[in-house]
C-alpha cells in the first residue's frame, strides 16, 4: 500500500508533459453558445473551438479563416465571401454554405446577443456551394471587421439537439456543448469549475503550437491564482494583479507578459442635465471650460506611475493606438493645475462647486484607487467632488437612471475600429436608431451625428480617416470625455512558454508553445 | 411533547418565510441582472425582451410568491449566469462543501477535545500554556489570512500540498468524492484546517474549562480517593460529564462550518456551494442566491429544531413541564 501511495505522489509531483497547458482566468465564460454571450471571456475561449469566416491574426489584422477570400459587391451593395472547402466540424459534419446561412440567421435572431453585428444586413444569399453574399442597406466598409467573432455552427447539429436559436434565459444544448471547426474541441465542461479541451486532429490549418490538451480553471481570487502559478500548478494566469507583478517577475520559473488592452478608461460628464444631482444652481459641466479644467487638473502620468505601477499608457482619444482609424490629430491633455484654476475662475466657478463623482470598484483594473487619486486631484484645484464607488452590478443601473454627474467609464471597441465608440459613446442617444446607447451624459453635437453615417459608409480609407480626424478634433476640443489611459494587460506564465498576447485579451491556444 | 414539537415546527416555517422575504427584498439592491447577462452591444429591445422573459417586470410580491410556489415543489428556477436549473447546480456543488465541512468538523472535534483534555489535566505545564497561547491565533486571525498563510507556506514554499481546487474526484453517480484519490485527500488538508481552526480552538477552550470545572467536583475527588487510575478518572468520569455542552455547541457550529465555508472556498477555489454563492452575488444571479439562502436557513432551522427536541429528550424536567402546558 505504501509503495502504491509513493508512486502516486511521485506521479503527481512530476512536471507536466510539454504538451499540456493548465491556465486560469478570474471569470468563467457564462456559456458555450457563441450567440448567447457577447463578452471577451466567451469569445476568448470559443475562438479556439469555433471559427468565423474571418479571424484576427497576431497583430489583430483580419485574415482568412473559413472564407478564403472576400470582396465588396459592386459599388458597396454588400460583401461576397468565398468559402474554404474540405472543412469538417468536430462531429465530422462538412462545413457548407447552408451552415453560413444558418449561422447568420441564428446570430442575428431576436434571441441572440450578437444581433447588432448584422444591424445593416438586408439579406444573405447562397450563390453556389462556395460563395455567399451579404447585402447591406448602405455601403459598409467595416462589415468584415465586425464579424471576426461571428462563429460558424453546423445546422444539422444545432437542429438535432434543439439549439436552432440561442436561449439566454433558459439555456439549451449549445450552452454546455460545442461543435465547431476550430483547432480545439471541448471534451469536458463544468460551468464555473473546469473546462477541458483537446487538439482537434481534423483541423484544416497548420499554424499551431505543441499544446494538445488544455485544462482551464476559473480562479476568482487572484492571490490564489498567483500562488498556484508560483507553485507550478498553473502554467498561465490572467490577469496578474498589478501589485503582484514585481513578485511574479522576480520569482524563479515564472515570467510576466505585459501589454496594453484595447480598453480606454475615461471620465464622462452630465452634458444634457439641467442641474447636478449634487444640488446647486444649473449645470457647470455644460461649460466647456469647466470640462477642460477637469482634464487639466488630472495628472494622468502620476496615476499611471503610482496606481498602475507604470504599466499603462496615457490615452489621447477614445481608442488606443494601433486600432483602425486611430487619429494622430490630437495629443494628450497636459497636467496644468494653474491653468485649470484659471479656467474655472473664467467660467465663474473660482470657488469650485459640488458634484457627484461615481466610480466602479470591481470592473476595471484598480478602478477604485484611480478614482481616489482623481478625487484628490480635483479637490486640489478647488472642485468639491462627492466621491462614491460601487460594484458594477449597481453602477450601470445608476448611470442609466441618470443618477450621476461625473463618472468613470471604460470602453473596448468590439470592432477594433474608431467608429465603434463614436456610435456608442458620442452619437446623440436614439433608441430607434440604436445610437448612443452608452452615452449616459447625453453628449450631442450635430456635426458628430452628421459625420457618423458618412464614416460608416465611406469605402475610401483616406477620406474616412479625414472625417474621423475631424470628429476626434471636435470631441477633443469640446472635451466630451476626458480620455485617461489605456488599460494594461498582465499575464503570468511559466518560464520559457511562448504566448501571443493581443490587445483584445484573447488567449489563442494554437499559438502557445510549451517548453520541453 | 408532541404539541411542543408541532409548535416548534410551525415557528420554523414562519422563520423560513421571513428569511425568504428579507432575502427577496434585498435582491433589488444587489443590482440589475440584465447588465451582466447581455454584452455591451445590446439594444433596448434585447433588454426588454429578456426582462420580460425572466419575469423581472413583475411586481415584487408576485416575484416572491412565484418563487415560494416553485420552491415548495423543489424547483428553484434557472440560474441567470449558467442557464441551468439551480437545483441541478446545487446538487453538483453540495458534495464538495459537505465533505469539506465533514473533515473540518471531524478535525475540530477530535483535535479540539484531545487538546482540551490535555490542557486541563496539565494545567500548568509549559506545553499546555503554549497550546493555550497558540489557540488565541485560531480565534483571532481571520479565515482569509490563515488560508493565504497556509497556501504560501505549504503550497508555494514547501510545495507539499496543492494551492487550490479539489484534486481528482471520483463520480459515484449521485455524489462526487475526493476521499478516494491521493490528490483529492491532499487537496482537503489545507482548506479543512483553515475552515475548522476556529471551531477547533473553540471546542478546545470549552472542553478545557468544563473539565477544570468537573475535576473540582466531589465525585472526582472520591474517585481519586478510591485509588482509581488517572486515566480512568480523567476519561471515564470527568470527560463524559463535560460532553453535554460540547455536543450542543458542536451541533450549532456544524451549521456555521457549512454556512461560513464561503470564505475558505473562495480562498482555495473549492468548488462548493459557498463559491457558487459568491459568484451569484457578483453576477446578480438571483435564483441561485435565493436558493442558497433558503437552504442555509432550512439547515439552521432544522439544527435548532433538533437541538430543542434533544433538550426535551435529555432533560426530564422540560418533558414534565411540556405535559402541563
Amino acid at each position: 500500500m505504501r509503495s502504491i501511495l509513493t508512486v502516486a505522489i511521485l506521479a503527481a509531483a512530476l512536471p507536466a508533459g510539454a504538451a499540456e497547458l493548465r491556465f486560469a482566468t478570474t471569470s468563467d465564460p457564462n456559456t458555450l453558445d457563441p450567440n448567447a454571450g457577447n463578452s471577451a471571456p466567451v469569445f476568448s475561449l470559443l475562438g479556439n473551438v469555433y471559427e468565423g469566416l474571418v479571424r484576427r491574426g497576431r497583430g489583430m489584422e483580419i485574415e482568412p479563416a473559413l472564407a478564403t477570400a472576400w470582396e465588396p459587391i459592386d459599388g458597396g451593395a454588400g460583401w461576397r465571401f468565398t468559402l474554404r472547402e474540405g472543412v469538417k466540424f468536430h462531429g465530422g459534419e462538412d462545413f457548407t454554405a447552408e451552415d453560413v446561412l444558418f449561422s447568420y440567421e441564428r446570430a442575428s435572431s431576436e434571441q441572440s446577443d450578437t444581433s447588432s453585428w448584422f444591424a445593416g444586413v438586408d439579406r444573405v444569399e447562397i450563390v453556389d456551394p462556395t460563395t455567399v453574399e451579404f447585402y447591406t442597406e448602405t455601403p459598409n466598409p467595416i462589415f468584415v471587421d465586425g464579424i471576426a467573432n461571428w462563429m460558424m455552427m453546423d445546422q444539422g447539429w444545432a437542429e438535432t439537439n434543439g439549439a436552432e436559436r440561442p436561449n439566454i434565459e433558459q439555456g439549451n444544448f449549445a450552452t454546455l456543448n460545442a461543435n465547431g471547426t476550430g483547432p480545439y474541441r471541448i471534451t469536458e465542461r463544468q460551468p464555473g469549475l473546469k473546462t477541458e479541451l483537446e487538439a482537434f486532429d481534423g483541423w484544416w490549418g497548420e499554424d499551431r503550437g505543441n499544446v494538445t490538451s488544455v485544462v482551464y480553471t476559473p480562479v476568482q481570487n487572484s492571490a490564489t491564482a498567483v500562488a498556484a502559478l508560483l507553485s507550478g500548478e498553473l502554467d498561465l494566469i490572467e490577469p496578474v494583479p498589478l501589485q503582484d507583478v514585481r513578485r511574479v517577475a522576480d520569482a524563479d520559473g515564472v515570467d510576466t507578459i505585459q501589454g496594453i488592452e484595447a480598453r480606454v478608461i475615461m471620465l464622462g460628464f452630465p452634458h444634457d442635465a439641467d442641474a447636478l444631482i449634487a444640488g446647486g444652481e444649473g449645470n457647470p459641466f455644460a461649460d466647456v471650460r469647466v470640462r477642460q479644467a477637469v482634464a487639466k487638473a488630472i495628472n494622468v502620468p502620476a496615476i499611471l506611475q503610482t496606481v498602475m505601477r507604470g504599466s499603462a499608457e496615457q490615452a489621447t482619444q477614445l481608442i488606443g493606438p494601433g486600432l483602425r482609424g486611430f487619429s494622430e490629430a490630437v495629443g494628450p491633455t497636459e497636467y496644468d493645475p494653474e491653468g485649470a484654476k484659471a479656467l474655472l475662475a473664467e467660467a465663474g466657478y473660482g470657488d469650485g462647486f459640488a458634484f457627484s463623482f461615481k466610480c466602479t470598484n470591481d470592473r476595471y483594473l484598480n478602478d477604485e484607487a484611480v478614482c481616489t487619486a482623481i478625487n484628490t486631484m480635483l479637490a486640489q484645484v478647488g472642485l468639491k467632488p462627492l466621491f462614491e464607488t460601487m460594484p458594477v452590478a449597481n453602477y450601470w443601473p445608476a448611470l442609466r437612471a441618470e443618477d450621476h454627474d461625473m463618472y468613470l467609464l471604460g470602453w473596448s471597441p468590439g470592432t477594433f475600429d474608431a467608429e465603434h465608440p463614436i456610435r456608442f459613446l458620442l452619437a446623440t442617444p436614439d433608441e430607434e436608431a440604436k445610437l448612443g446607447s452608452w452615452n449616459f451624459g447625453g453628449y450631442s453635437n450635430a456635426r458628430v451625428d452628421e459625420l457618423l453615417p458618412q464614416i460608416q459608409a465611406e469605402i475610401d480609407e483616406t477620406a474616412r480617416q479625414a472625417m474621423i480626424d475631424e470628429l476626434v478634433q471636435i470631441t477633443s476640443d469640446e472635451m466630451a470625455y476626458v480620455p485617461l489611459y489605456i488599460q494594461p494587460l498582465v499575464w503570468g506564465v511559466k518560464a520559457g512558454m511562448e504566448v501571443v498576447q493581443r490587445p483584445d485579451n484573447f488567449l489563442v491556444l494554437r499559438w502557445i508553445e510549451m517548453p520541453e | 411533547m408532541l404539541a411542543y414539537i408541532i409548535r416548534r415546527i410551525f415557528q420554523s416555517i414562519i422563520v423560513l418565510l421571513a428569511v425568504g422575504l428579507v432575502a427577496f427584498s434585498m435582491f433589488r439592491f444587489v443590482g440589475d441582472p440584465i447588465e451582466q447577462l447581455l454584452g455591451q452591444e445590446r439594444t433596448v429591445q434585447d433588454v426588454e425582451r429578456l426582462r420580460e422573459a425572466l419575469g423581472l417586470n413583475d411586481p415584487f410580491p408576485v416575484q416572491y410568491a412565484t418563487f415560494l410556489g416553485r420552491a415548495a415543489t423543489g424547483d428553484f428556477g434557472i440560474s441567470y449566469r449558467q442557464s441551468r436549473p439551480v437545483a441541478e447546480i446545487i446538487a453538483e456543488r453540495a458534495p464538495a462543501t459537505l465533505e469539506l465541512a465533514f473533515v473540518s468538523g471531524f478535525l475540530a472535534l477530535t483535535v479540539g477535545i484531545g487538546l482540551g483534555v490535555f490542557t486541563a489535566i496539565r494545567r500548568d505545564g509549559w506545553a499546555a500554556n503554549a497550546i493555550m497561547s497558540l489557540s488565541l491565533v485560531g480565534v483571532s486571525l481571520p479565515t482569509f489570512l490563515i488560508g493565504i498563510l497556509l497556501i504560501y507556506v505549504f503550497g508555494v514554499q514547501l510545495r507539499w500540498l496543492p494551492t487550490f481546487g479539489r484534486g481528482d474526484v471520483v463520480d459515484l453517480g449521485w455524489w462526487t468524492t475526493g476521499f478516494l484519490t491521493t490528490s483529492g485527500l491532499k487537496s482537503l488538508i489545507l482548506p479543512s484546517i483553515t475552515l475548522g481552526l476556529f471551531q477547533m480552538t473553540l471546542i478546545m477552550r470549552l472542553v478545557r474549562s468544563e473539565m477544570l470545572e468537573v475535576l473540582r467536583q466531589d465525585y472526582i475527588r472520591f474517585a481519586r480517593a478510591r485509588g482509581l487510575s488517572a486515566k480512568s478518572v480523567n476519561f471515564r468520569h470527568a470527560l463524559k460529564n463535560t460532553m453535554v455542552p460540547v455536543i450542543t455547541v458542536t451541533g450549532l457550529q456544524l451549521g456555521a462550518i457549512i454556512a461560513f465555508a464561503i470564505i475558505t472556498e473562495t480562498v482555495f477555489q473549492w468548488p462548493g456551494v459557498g463559491l457558487l454563492f459568491i459568484n451569484a452575488v457578483q453576477f446578480v444571479d438571483i435564483p441561485v442566491m435565493a436558493a442558497y439562502l433558503m437552504l442555509i436557513s432550512v439547515m439552521f432551522v432544522m439544527i435548532n429544531l433538533l437541538v430543542d427536541i434533544l433538550y426535551v429528550w435529555v432533560d426530564p424536567r422540560l418533558r414534565i413541564d411540556g405535559r402541563h402546558t
